[in-house]
């Protein structure tokens, strides 16, 4: 039985808000997201700069077999890394430097989100700054810097 | 018989470039066209604006490349071109350009990672002046803004391989850089501006932690210190002076004269001490998996080798331990298109055409990237010697 994120019901209250101390554990709650992710399904992530949206995707990557820890980097620069593989696709964007919806509308972005070109999990950093049709599900996860290593973390569905 | 000529074209990322370069050693001309100016409204590279700019870029700069190097486009021998890593949008404007070209005339096309084109800069610094070529095996350390890799680089004659021994697990050193830069509103790139800001602050004022990495040693992290930046801001009540300076300085790039009333000690030491830390990680990584790999020489190449600092202390460090080290000149460091003909050099003495149906990656490891022996039958759908 697979449960999805377009089910709020299967949000686990674990995903719903959950307090990191650290990379690692940050890292251990995107590999527990992979696990409630349909194969299409869109997330982003909000929070300043430091607050471990990188590391956050590096365990949803490892949780979804498409990548490994390591090889997962920040996209800030080259915008858009694709990860394949245990037949699941994964789509890491980062809208760091992008101002405004002009140029972000521009990128693309519509044929790589669900209900796009292919069945893929897309995590948006910055997410923020993405605009949503408003038929578009997603799940939003807010990153509170709350410490020098501590971290609140709270998912909601849009 | 005169030296077989390739034209070489780069698009990967920011800038528009071609070059002619003969024989893999004689630079004939190597032109960029930078489109920072573009970008500095935006503070970083924007991808629609970076595909529209290499289209408009593109014919003019190809132009300006033959006619600097006194040539023909039917003089040339092969055509090369960029096809991976970078914007896929980017790479498909020099990619589709090169195969029409290649069709055009009907010349060989050379497929080129852009990583491999950032360590034949070296080599072809090297050969263009006379000099003598590094020692391999080497070690590379190729370090930009989206990049930052410990390559062991083996040759076999004219044929290379290439295999990681150390990489970032998230930013690269120049995304530091950039990031930092765009956190203290110092305008972009943060590269050159933060490097001619460190030499007037106190290195030693913020001590940085050094991130350690588990399990492969020469791996590097870049994120922790981009936060300790932003801790530090935070906690030293740095906003309201930063909110100042990027008022005053308003859109586009900054000089270091303008900038220089506008920064104050704290700054000029968080700047001073930033660059110290990633420096240092830097250098001491690149010389730790030297010295393991038993290397001939080291390479510094890429966008941020032309750092001054960074030049510096890795060959004063080098040289300390017997290593030779060898970074070309900021034209050759920067991306550029001379170093795409140069690492298509390997390539077309090998017969390694690439065909119509060759694809732009967004990723493209170079661990996979090598020159083969000529094939013996290539497929008939691609450009074969003598066709």
């Amino acid at each position: 039985m697979t449960t999805t994120v377009d089910d709020p019901v299967s949000l686990p209250p674990a995903l719903r808000e959950f307090a990191s101390h650290s990379p690692e554990e940050t890292f251990e709650y995107g590999r527990t997201l992979a696990s409630v992710l349909s194969d299409s399904a869109l997330v982003l992530l909000q929070g300043d700069l430091g607050a471990g949206k990188t590391a956050l995707v590096k365990g949803l990557a490892e949780g979804l077999g498409v990548a490994r820890e390591e090889d997962v980097v920040s996209p800030s620069y080259t915008l858009i890394h694709e990860y394949e593989g245990n037949g699941r696709r994964l789509y890491h964007i980062d809208l760091y430097r992008l101002e405004g919806t002009t140029e972000i509308a521009t990128l693309g972005l519509e044929d790589l989100l669900p209900g796009g070109l292919r069945e893929a999990v897309v995590a948006v950093e910055w997410g923020g700054k993405l605009p949503l049709h408003p038929q578009q599900r997603a799940l939003l996860i807010t990153i509170d810097i709350t410490g020098e290593t501590s971290r609140i973390l709270r998912a909601s569905l849009l | 018989m005169s030296q077989p000529l390739i034209l070489a074209i780069e698009s990967s990322c920011d800038e528009t470039a071609a070059a002619v370069v003969a024989g893999g050693a004689r630079l004939l001309s190597n032109v960029v066209l930078s489109q920072i100016p573009v970008h500095q409204l935006y503070g970083g590279v924007v991808p629609e604006l970076a595909s529209r700019e290499h289209l408009r870029g593109i014919v003019p700069v190809v132009r300006q490349a033959l006619e600097k190097a006194g040539v023909e486009l039917s003089q040339m021998d092969a055509i090369a071109a960029t096809h991976g890593p970078g914007l896929v949008g980017a790479l498909l404007v020099g990619l589709t350009y090169a195969k029409s070209i290649s069709t055009a005339i009907n010349k060989p096309l050379l497929c080129v990672n852009h990583l491999a084109g950032h360590i034949h800069a070296v080599l072809l610094d090297r050969r263009n002046q006379g000099l003598d070529e590094p020692g391999f095996p080497a070690l590379a350390l190729v370090v930009s803004g989206g990049h930052t890799t410990l390559y062991l680089v083996e040759r076999e004659g004219e044929r290379f391989s290439y295999r990681t021994l150390g990489k970032t697990r998230d930013d690269a050193a120049g995304e530091a850089y950039d990031k930092v830069a765009k956190l203290l509103a110092l305008g972009y790139p943060g590269g050159p501006v933060i490097d001619q800001l460190a030499a007037l602050g106190n290195e030693r004022a913020v001590p940085f932690t050094r991130a350690r990495m588990k399990g492969n040693p020469f791996d590097f992290s870049f994120s922790g210190i981009k936060t300790a930046v932003l801790r530090y801001v935070q906690v030293h009540g740095m906003a309201e002076s930063i909110e100042a300076r990027r008022r005053a300085l308003g859109p586009g790039r900054p000089t270091l004269d303008r900038l220089k009333p506008l920064c104050d000690p704290q700054t000029l030491d968080l700047v001073a001490s930033f660059q110290h830390a990633v420096v240092e990680d830097l250098v001491a990584k690149t010389l730790g998996a030297a010295n393991e790999a038993g290397v001939q020489s080291i390479l510094l190449t890429g966008g941020v080798a032309a750092n001054k600092r960074l030049r510096l202390e890795l060959t004063s460090r080098g040289a300390e331990a017997g290593i030779p080290v060898y970074a070309p000149p900021l034209s050759l460091c920067t991306d550029n298109a001379a170093m795409i003909a140069a690492a298509a050099w390997p390539l077309y003495l090998a017969g390694q055409w690439a065909g119509l149906d060759a694809a732009a990656y967004a990723q493209l490891p170079l661990d996979a990237f090598r020159s083969m022996p000529a094939p013996d039958a290539a497929p008939s759908s691609r450009h074969t010697p003598g066709e």
